[in-house]
């Protein structure tokens, strides 16, 4: 009995040592590990590519959640750490680029090669029976009273597509911390806050649903959302935010940058196939999210743009633990 | 309406006549319920992990496996607190008070027959108030601002501390307090400013709730074992499973007024199973005689039936500000949301012009993950109770085993077990003073959202308390609790005996 399990053990050896001579990356299955939590917008992309992925790489690719820390930082050390075959990505978006600032490692964000399925653009909203008719009307009242805001977590890309937003127009206004995007816009409805700024992604179905009535897109184009109609962009009314917006989600995964060239050539391959595939294209229409397909040097310049951007918003803000020039970060 | 109903039972005997959906149907909810009785592996987590297994199958099927897990963990978590008195989900922590004594006086089987059934009629009522009042309940929930918030979780805390006292109603404070006090640890919410993290980045996004509930009912429980002498095993599986007829019937009325309440708190935005079972519960003891006051916290059949309703109705509730406004009602309904997205389904206000009739499909596939949940249950309890027949020396090291695996499972870090093992200690220490310990994890559920909630509140009223008399939904939050304290006070009790005292006399003048 002893013997056959042996013999069998050994042939599976042989078989997975054959296997691994013969092809190229990928050999095994791929783990992708997401730092946010399960069923957040990361989550649900990285799920949807990866399944899309799979198909073209010809492995499963494992995707599992690991959070906590700042920013994520658990799950980005713990990826980080590990050998950069290729057997480990890590979903991300650019809410991770604050994690060194705040203490949680001690990484420039250019030890990942990133790679970047999208954005949803941002939106500023009422709630339905909101007096504010327009951005005008909105930013004219903030000009005599107190008008108060929510934009998700303080620092997060919704604060600072905030902060953007006041140095345009002028206007100071009531800043409202919420832990996140869906905590924000409940308030919102509740009349907790005047107004709210969060994704066209995570607000579309209470602005459908009548909870929630959009003024303006802090978008270069106007947007067109079905039993809703058009929403102007605010860029036309002030041409100075387009300076530094927009800003992307870059919502994706990444590996880490050691990794060997042919091992990203593949995943670049599949990656852009996946991109391209019609389940994809249908998933960023039906979700509000307007893709970018970034891979290589282009998205790794774009994160690095970005990490500028947050990090020093940050230490205007001076909600940092860490100034962002001790990681040589340049001011944007 | 009844179109409604044709239709709604048209959808139900579509989804039953496809035997695939039937198996997908019952070995989730058996995982569920393992997931529940597993300490450290909570419905959060179960939902999390079939999301990913299901984006493959259709909608349908994968909202079949996720909410008969979702029903199934949810009640598996009775199993271990019944049992071995450790919770396996934090929502059945009101259960252990009651039903680790019904366990030891040998009446398992009772208790768990109970539970089951009471568990089954709480699903089903949460589905009547699911189909008939959303609407309704809806805009209730969307009363709760951050005042509200605060005042919930505060409340939460005072109940579950003066109601697990076994001597002093203060001793119950004090651990509840202790769990605020955890709760403060790592960064706060709003401003990022890092509080008690001692420059420790592992404690940088607060104590994790599951690494501490398993530490604070498991590693106790696992030291008195291995500490006392002479093991009693308690006598196993006496009583029936299958719950008398008679038992339900005595215990209607508890169970429709905790599926009320385990709506009710099921529908408030981020409040979830946890708080409903020890609401319940705290409502059942005021509204009992003396007589079966008493029993409370020795084996009450009252106590089990009312927490036990209160956190499965909890799901309906749950589902209300979900499915009407894209809110998930608690923490295992928000990863349930990330699920429906990911089928592409967006829960909202907008979900009846996308998919008609949803609602009436996501009751239906409730309704049969109640009776899934039901049937598994009453097969499975027989088999669970042989636990019990277990000698301890070989039995407590498993729990020992199970229970540090729960606490690294979650998301795989070694940090977990170094705050479960003295967290453990201390509450064997506290245990052992007669200080209970469940406040002091329901402090630490609720703290976080008490201090955000508190904070953020006072700077929208820029550090005035006034605005809460001037919301009523705080306002009576805000009597209930004055009361419920005073309450414990002997002086304010006699005080109460005379007015009424002096009150029937002016009427009989």
């Amino acid at each position: 009995m002893r013997i056959v399990t042996y013999l069998i053990s050994l042939i599976v050896c042989l078989v997975a040592v054959q296997a691994n001579a013969k092809r190229p990356y990928p050999v095994r299955p791929i783990t992708n590990t997401v730092v946010w939590s399960a069923g957040g917008g990361t989550d649900s992309i990285n799920r949807m590519l990866m399944a899309e992925m799979a198909k073209e790489l010809d492995v499963r690719v494992n995707v599992v959640n690991k959070t906590g820390g700042v920013a994520g930082s658990i799950g980005m050390n713990s990826i980080l750490r590990k050998r950069p075959d290729g057997y480990n990505l890590v979903g991300i978006s650019s809410s991770n680029l604050v994690a060194a600032v705040n203490g949680g490692w001690q990484q420039r964000f250019d030890v990942w090669s990133p790679f970047i399925v999208g954005s949803s653009p941002d939106v500023v909203s009422v709630p339905f029976d909101s007096p504010y008719q327009t951005l005008d009307e909105l930013i004219k009242a903030a000009k005599s009273k107190d008008i108060k805001a929510a934009a998700g977590g303080m620092g997060g890309i919704h604060h600072i597509y905030l902060l953007e937003l006041e140095k345009a127009t002028g206007v100071k206004f009531k800043y409202i911390p919420y832990p996140g995007s869906a905590p924000a816009q409940t308030a919102t409805i509740t009349k907790e806050v005047d107004f709210v700024i969060t994704s066209m992604a995570e607000q579309a179905p209470l602005l459908r649903g009548k909870r929630l009535r959009a003024l303006a897109m802090l978008h270069p184009q106007s947007y067109t959302l079905d039993s809703v109609g058009e929403i102007p962009t605010a860029f036309a009314a002030y041409p100075s935010l387009s300076a530094r917006l927009p800003l992307s989600q870059a919502i994706g995964f990444a590996i880490n940058s050691k990794a060997p060239a042919d091992v990203k050539n593949t995943l670049t391959k599949a990656f852009d196939k996946a991109m391209h595939s019609a389940k994809v294209q249908e998933w960023a229409k039906q979700n509000h999210y307007e893709l970018s397909g970034l891979s290589g040097e282009k998205a790794e310049q774009e994160f690095a743009r970005l990490e500028s951007i947050f990090t020093w918003t940050l230490d205007d803000l001076g909600a940092n633990k860490i100034s962002p020039a001790k990681f040589g970060i340049a001011k944007p | 309406m009844i179109e409604q109903f044709s239709q709604f039972f048209s959808i139900l005997i579509e989804l039953v006549s496809t035997p695939s959906n039937l198996i997908v149907l019952f070995v989730a909810s058996f995982l569920g319920i393992i997931f529940g009785a597993m300490p450290g592996l909570t419905a959060t987590l179960g939902v999390a992990l079939l999301t990913a297994l299901t984006y493959g199958l259709g909608a349908d099927t994968a909202l079949l496996a996720l909410l008969g897990l979702y029903v199934g963990a949810i009640y598996g978590g009775s199993y271990p607190a019944i049992l071995i008195n450790i919770p396996g989900t934090p929502a059945a922590a009101a259960t252990a008070m009651d039903g680790y004594p019904l366990t030891q006086k040998g009446l398992a089987g009772k208790a768990l027959g109970l539970t089951t059934t009471a568990s089954f009629i709480g699903t089903i009522i949460g589905l009547l108030f699911l189909v008939t009042l959303s609407p309704l309940i809806a805009s209730l929930a969307l009363q709760f601002t951050s005042w509200e918030f605060f005042l919930l979780a505060l409340l939460g805390i005072v109940l579950s501390g003066s109601l697990t006292s076994p001597d002093l109603v203060i001793k119950g404070w004090i651990t509840g307090l202790l769990g605020l006090f955890l709760a403060t640890v790592g960064r706060d919410a709003l401003q990022f400013f890092p509080r008690y993290t001692f420059e420790q980045p592992q404690l940088d996004g607060g104590l994790e709730i599951v690494p501490v509930l398993i530490g604070a009912f498991g590693i106790p429980q696992v030291i008195r074992a291995l500490t006392t002498k002479n093991q009693t095993t308690p006598p196993a599986f006496v009583g029936n499973i299958m719950p008398e007829f008679k038992a339900i019937k005595r215990n209607i009325k508890h169970i429709f007024r905790s599926a009320t309440i385990g709506v009710g708190v099921g529908a408030v935005p981020g409040v979830g199973e946890d708080i409903a079972g020890w609401v319940s519960y705290s409502t059942a003891k005021k509204t009992s005689t003396k007589a079966q006051q008493a029993e409370f916290g020795k084996g009450s059949e009252i106590a089990i039936v009312s927490s036990e309703t209160a956190n499965n109705a909890c799901v309906g509730g749950a589902l209300i500000p979900l499915l009407t406004l894209g809110i998930p009602g608690s923490p295992p309904a928000a990863m349930l949301l990330g699920a429906l997205l990911l089928h592409g389904i967006t829960p909202g206000p907008s979900i009846e012009i996308d998919h008609p009739n949803f609602l009436l499909e996501v009751t239906a596939i409730m309704v049969l993950a109640s009776f899934a949940m039901w049937a598994n249950g009453l097969l499975m309890a027989k088999q669970v109770l042989k636990v019990l027949q277990l000698p301890t020396a070989l039995f407590i090291p498993v729990v020992a085993v199970l229970c540090i695996l729960g606490a690294y499972a979650l998301n795989l870090n070694m940090f977990s077990l170094y705050l479960m093992v003295p967290i453990g200690i201390i509450a064997f220490v506290l245990g052992e003073m007669k200080f209970p310990i469940s406040p002091m994890v329901i402090g630490l559920v609720l703290g976080g959202m008490a201090d955000e909630s508190l904070r953020r509140a006072l700077l929208l009223s820029e550090g005035s308390f006034l605005p809460i008399f001037e919301r009523p939904v705080a306002v009576i939050l805000v009597i209930v609790m004055t009361l419920f304290i005073l309450a414990q006070f002997k002086w304010f009790k006699v005080l109460l005996a005379r007015l009424t005292r002096l009150r029937v006399r002016t009427n009989s003048e």
